[in-house]
């Protein structure tokens, strides 16, 4: 019987040429992509003469409840009996760090979802770039390549993709500088306290920080039973079910409960969350973590479990 | 008996194996289904145990070891029962087996039992003689094994009392002296009068070794009887074993073998004898036709119904058949009511009284209720006496009509006295009386005294020396209310009371129901005998359907012989007339296997003055365990497969419908296997399926009872044909329908019918003048050809010089005024008795003639409120021609008693004027419009009045009692007074 789930590309360190092959075959495909998705994201945008991450004078405006309370300007509403809060103008010079895991977990793939996680996560982390990159941000990745303000930024990051030794686990953080945002993207499938000492140092450092979780269908709603072993891409362990469907609820449950755990962590740091499926388009969480950086987080916040968490 | 051995017991050492197969199997686990999962970290936490068996669990080894061991037993093929019985040698074997009822149900026992028997006669090489007690004829010359083994094949155990002296004769006749060897007598256990005379002619062949082999006998179990209560049948049963206490459940079955109720026989311990009670309602009850103890298949469990049991097929016959629009005032509609569901009804479609009773009397009935009719047609009571002769029952009720019929009656049960006694009028003392409890004999007998019943008004008996044995029940003065008379094989029943509630509230009390239901038990099922059965005494019924041994029905009748029934015998089964059924499917009488109150006595032989050994039967036969071991396997294979697919989640896939559904239909489709290996194993079940039973019975045997639709009434023009069926006389009915006409009897005579036209064309155009009633052209008619129904009113001026009319011609009359026709008698001869003599004029008399065969209802002169009187004008009198006659109608029920009362009688319109005031001659006109005769004396006022008699009549004709309604009272009040 066919399995359910599968490593699409398991890639051994010993085989770094033939994975770097295979990567470069890849990232044109992401990158087609990418544009595409690009495009779509770019259409709802008004150009850049509006509030945003900056430095300039934007606008007053009313505070809403709900904004955080240091962003009001308490000069300007000293004047009169309102609260106001100072927007900044957009500024393009802004320096936006991605990076995404490659490790082997992220190379699954189930029927239920048509692309592996790391595909999914390589186009998200491409398409930023394009996106970014058209709008004259600086774009780099940790470990990999300095920020660089080009309009192919996200060409020149694909080519040092593909000359980049693989890595496991959280980035390099030593070439970040500087207030600056940081999009991470990968599955988080770590106990979230090991994730969180690595991020907080990090948010202490004044970076503001876009984490993207992505999951495949396959690990969210554990569509197995009968007899099933299980077997862990990254350490090889394995595990034997008897009935799989009888500890279906307690996993999901498990599950999403280390999903919540992370992301309330994150949110107490300032940081963004965002939960995509890889059955899901990609243009979703595209769209949502531009929504983060471009300061008009989503409104509209859909099913907690396949979309957004605000 | 029971032994156990294996054919080829060498095989049994691969037993030795099976703890290397346990080794072996213990090590292969049915392998996971493998799967990545990056979240392992996650679900580590929430699946605890780690569940890594190396072996397959304990059971689903153990199932397969037993698989394995089933196999290898079933290789060795073991076997049941291995048998060894010594056979005397030195003569020949002597077998008398009973092949009676009781055998039926271990017949296959008692075979194999034989047939060991003789396999080990035929390994002696000692000749056989085989005789069986049930059968007709017996060859007990000693043959070879080979013969007797063919003749034992050949036998069927026979629904059959066996007759055991008789075979033991002809054992001693067939021996002619030889000394048999061993003497087995299979016996069914049952005992039989002759039996001690048998053992001693079995003692006088001096044999050296007898066997006695008897079954266990515990379904030797016997309905005896049947019998219908009021409220249910019982059923008696007797049986052979009475240690313990035993509960068998009696169905009864109707002719297409369905079960329609049961009953439980509850023997106690030690009791032989049971009763069963069936409780069902009387209208199920009637469709018994079997009984049968459930699970015993013979015929002596098996309790034949004849139509004693069934339906009765009953005939309605009334004095006035009234109209439908009313359909509580008919008289014949409660006793419809009451019989309908027990009984089937026959209700003749035409008015005319003769015909009906033809009709009626061509389909049989068992019973006639005749609901107040007075005085029947001349011709029909020969017909009705013989039916009556021949068992026919004939209920009659009272009424109006009854009560004016004259007192030489033969068909009421005791003399009547002419008139009715009406009770809690105004002029009488007497309360209206209820019912004195029911007499302890007769069939009322047994039912509780009705309290809620009031007589009202009721005809008198004469006082005879025998009328209380003659009552069945009588009123709270002892006037009878029911009486009954016999004659020969038939009865009449009088109820001294009306059909419906007018003269007491008997028919519309539910005992009403109940006597009438235990009037018709009493009548002949069969309807009245078959006249040539009368004669010859005893009828051959041929053989219908006989039971077979198993207690089936069949059509097989082999060699029966027709049954000489004799009437009031209840015949009892013999080697020429096994039980069934005798007759045809019209009716048929039930011979059953046992007499009534027969009981079960087990076989005693101790009367013998030999030794006998006594055995059981075979314990079935010796029979290979093999084929149920291979089956076992095969179903252990199955089902280990199915575990190692669900342990492998080979279902998973599934939806869980389709999963269910799956696993539902593996398991159907093994068990199907499953009878297949077993009936290999086991002796071949002789239980009747039920689809043979109804295959065996009358293929839906239409029920006797149904009447056959009467060709007569067929030829008769319908006026209600459908118009697509034209012919030539339609134009003429339809005109007749259309409009209303009026009509006179053409008598012959010429000048009568002239004036006859005149007087009604004089009296249409009155009409026409004076009301909104536009008559046709009068018309003339011909009593013994046309059709009368189209016309409200006939006008008949009787002429005694006119020829008399046939008697068809009168019938047709009759008819015409019972179903709702009026006939105008016109004497005309107020004046010609002016002589003072008083006597009656020849007019008068030829009215009698006419009259004398017609059932007319009591008649007065109109009285002053009859409805006659002011339908349209207000008149004291009816003057035609002549003035004083009086106008005679039909006299009104109530009218004595209810003093006040202005209704007329009833509903109806009376059905028959009589006057004598020549009507027509004061109507007459010519084709001027002048009065063709004068009226005596000559006054115009005179005709008048005539007139305005004649639009009254034709008023009252076709408005009926409207004017009667009470609403008018005082309006009428206010104008009488003025």
């Amino acid at each position: 019987m066919a399995s359910i789930g599968e490593i699409v590309d398991q890639t051994p360190s010993a085989e770094i040429l033939s994975r770097a092959r295979q990567r470069a075959i890849l990232v044109p495909d992401c990158m087609v992509e990418a544009r595409r998705i690009a495009n779509t994201v770019i259409s709802g945008w008004h150009g850049r003469r509006k509030r945003g991450i900056g430095e300039n004078f934007w606008q007053f405006r009313p505070y809403a409840d709900g904004e955080s309370l240091a962003r009001i300007d308490w000069r300007r509403s000293a004047r009169d009996d309102h609260t106001y809060i100072r927007d900044k103008e957009w500024e393009a010079a802004h320096t936006v760090w991605l990076w995404a895991d490659m490790s082997p977990s992220m190379m699954y793939k189930s029927t239920y979802a048509a692309v592996s996680k790391e595909s999914r996560a390589l186009v998200l982390m491409l398409a930023l770039a394009e996106v970014l990159a058209r709008s004259g941000e600086r774009i780099g990745c940790p470990g990999i390549m300095e920020p660089v303000s080009a309009r192919n930024a996200a060409e020149r990051l694909a080519t040092a993709l593909v000359h980049a030794p693989p890595s496991t686990g959280l980035p390099q953080t030593e070439m970040i500088r500087g207030a600056s945002d940081i999009v991470l993207i990968g599955d988080f499938l770590d106990d979230a306290d090991r994730i969180m000492q690595r991020v907080a140092p990090l948010a202490r450092r004044g970076l503001r920080g876009h984490v993207i979780e992505v999951a495949d269908p396959a690990e969210e709603i554990f569509p197995y039973s009968g007899r099933t072993e299980f077997t862990d891409p990254e350490t090889g362990e394995k595990l034997t079910s008897g009935r799989a469907e009888s500890v279906r609820e307690i996993y999901r449950n498990a599950y999403l409960a280390r999903r919540e755990n992370l992301g309330q962590s994150l949110r107490r740091l300032g940081w963004s969350f965002i939960v995509h499926r890889t059955d899901h388009l990609a243009s979703e969480a595209l769209g949502a973590v531009h929504g983060y950086l471009s300061g008009n987080p989503p409104r509209i916040i859909p099913n907690t479990s396949t979309g957004v968490g605000a | 008996m029971s032994g156990f051995a294996f054919a080829s017991p060498a095989i049994l050492f691969a037993l030795i194996a099976l703890p290397a197969i346990w080794w072996l199997l213990r090590l292969t686990p049915p392998r996971p289904r493998s799967e990545v999962f990056p979240p392992l970290r996650i679900l580590a936490t929430v699946l605890k145990r780690e569940e890594t068996p190396a072996q397959s669990p304990w059971w689903l080894t153990l199932l397969r070891i037993l698989l394995a061991t089933a196999v290898i037993l079933a290789i060795a093929d073991p076997v049941i029962n291995p048998r060894n019985n010594p056979l005397a040698s030195g003569g020949p074997l002597v077998m008398i087996v009973d092949n009676s009822w009781a055998s039926a149900e271990d017949w296959e026992r008692r075979v194999q039992t034989a047939d060991l028997m003789i396999g080990d006669a035929a390994d002696a090489e000692i000749p056989v003689s085989l005789t069986f007690t049930a059968e007709a004829t017996h060859d007990a010359v000693p043959t070879s094994a080979i013969v007797a083994r063919e003749r034992l094949a050949a036998a069927r155990p026979k629904p059959l009392v066996p007759d055991r002296l008789r075979a033991a004769r002809a054992v001693t006749e067939a021996l002619n002296g030889t000394q048999p060897g061993t003497l087995a007598y299979l016996s069914d256990g049952i005992a039989a009068p002759t039996d001690g005379d048998m053992l001693t002619a079995l003692a006088g062949l001096s044999p050296r070794d007898m066997q006695l082999i008897e079954g266990d006998g515990q379904k030797s179990l016997a309905l005896t009887g049947a019998t219908n209560n009021a409220a249910a049948m019982s059923v008696a049963a007797t049986r052979l074993k009475t240690e313990t206490a035993q509960n068998f459940s009696v169905n009864a079955l109707d002719q297409q073998g369905r079960s329609l109720a049961t009953g439980t026989l509850d023997f106690a311990a030690g009791a032989n004898t049971a009763t069963a009670t069936i409780n069902a309602p009387f209208e199920l009850r009637n469709d018994f036709a079997r009984l049968s103890v459930d699970g015993i298949a013979t015929a002596g469990a098996t309790h034949l119904l004849d139509d004693g049991f069934k339906r009765r097929r009953i005939a309605l016959l009334s004095g006035d058949s009234g109209n439908d629009f009313q359909p509580l005032l008919l008289p014949l509609y409660y006793i419809s009511r009451a019989l309908e569901p027990y009984a089937d009804l026959i209700q003749p479609r035409g008015g005319d009284l003769a015909a009906s009773l033809r009709e009626i009397l061509t389909s049989n009935p068992s019973a006639i209720v005749m609901a107040d009719v007075g005085r029947l047609p001349e011709e029909s009571y020969a017909p009705l006496r013989q039916w009556l002769n021949r068992g026919g029952t004939l209920i009659r009720f009272a009424g109006p009509r009854l009560a004016a019929a004259p007192a030489d009656d033969p068909l009421v049960p005791v003399r009547l006295r002419q008139g009715e006694r009406a009770l809690g009028g105004a002029m009488s003392w007497a309360d209206p009386q209820p019912l004195a409890a029911f007499p302890n004999f007769g069939p009322f007998a047994g039912m509780a005294a009705p309290t809620d019943i009031t007589v009202r008004r009721q005809v008198l008996a004469e006082p005879t020396p025998d009328l209380n044995e003659r009552t069945w029940a009588s009123l709270a003065d002892g006037t009878p209310l029911v009486t009954t008379r016999e004659v020969e094989a038939g009865r009449i029943v009088l109820f001294h009371v009306s059909a419906d509630a007018t003269w007491s509230n008997l028919p519309i009390s539910g005992n009403f129901v109940e006597m009438l239901r235990r009037l018709v038990q009493l009548s002949r099922a069969g309807g009245a005998a078959e006249p040539q059965a009368g004669n010859a005494g005893a009828p051959a019924l041929p053989p219908y359907r006989l039971l077979t041994a198993d207690g089936i029905l069949s059509t097989e009748v082999g060699s029966a012989r027709p049954l000489a029934a004799k009437v009031g015998v209840k015949p009892i089964a013999s080697l020429d007339n096994p039980p069934g059924l005798y007759g045809s499917e019209e009716g048929f009488t039930a011979v059953n296997l046992l007499a009534p109150n027969t009981t079960l006595a087990p076989f005693d032989a101790s009367a013998a003055s030999f030794p006998i050994v006594r055995q059981g039967l075979a314990g079935g036969e010796a029979w290979s365990l093999r084929p149920a071991l291979f089956a076992a396997a095969f179903f252990m294979l199955l089902l280990d497969t199915l575990i190692v697919l669900f342990m492998n989640g080979g279902f998973a896939r599934l939806p869980r419908a389709g999963r269910a559904a799956a696993i539902l239909a593996v398991m159907v489709g093994a068990f199907a296997f499953a009878p297949t290996g077993d009936l290999h194993a086991q002796t071949p079940s002789q239980e009747p399926a039920p689809g043979a039973q109804a295959q065996a019975q009358p293929p839906a045997a239409p029920q006797p009872g149904q009447p056959a639709p009467p060709a007569a009434s067929q030829q008769t023009p319908d006026p209600n044909a459908p118009i697509e069926h034209a012919k030539p006389g339609d134009e003429s009915i339809l005109e007749r329908l259309d409009t209303t006409h009026l009509a006179y009897v053409i008598t012959g005579e010429g000048d009568v019918d002239r004036i006859s036209e005149q007087g009604l064309d004089g009296l249409s155009q009155f009409m026409t003048y004076r009301t909104t009633l536009e008559p046709g052209a009068p018309v003339g008619v011909d009593i013994t050809k046309d059709e009368l129904s189209f016309y409200p009113i006939i006008y008949w001026p009787v002429s005694a010089t006119a020829p008399m009319p046939s008697a068809a011609a009168i019938s047709r009359i009759d008819a015409y005024m019972r179903s709702g026709g009026t006939v105008l008698f016109d004497t005309r001869d107020q004046f010609s008795s002016l002589d003072g003599s008083g006597g009656t004029s020849p007019n008068g008399e030829r009215l009698q003639q006419i009259l004398a065969n017609i059932d007319i209802p009591p008649l007065e002169p109109t009285p002053n409120d009859h409805v006659l009187a002011r339908s349209f004008y207000l008149l004291n009198n009816f003057p035609g021609r002549y003035n004083g006659s009086p106008l005679w109608v039909e006299a009104r029920q109530d009218a004595r008693n209810q003093g006040t009362a202005l209704s007329s009688s009833g509903d109806g319109v009376t059905p028959i004027l009589i006057t004598g005031n020549d009507f027509a001659g004061a109507w007459a006109v010519d084709a001027q419009g002048n009065s063709v005769l004068p009226t005596v004396p000559p006054d115009d006022m005179q005709r008048e009045h005539a007139f305005r008699s004649g639009v009254n009549i034709m008023m009252y004709m076709l408005t009926g009692n409207y004017k009667a309604d009470q609403v008018h009272v005082p309006a009428l009040l206010e104008r009488l007074g003025q």
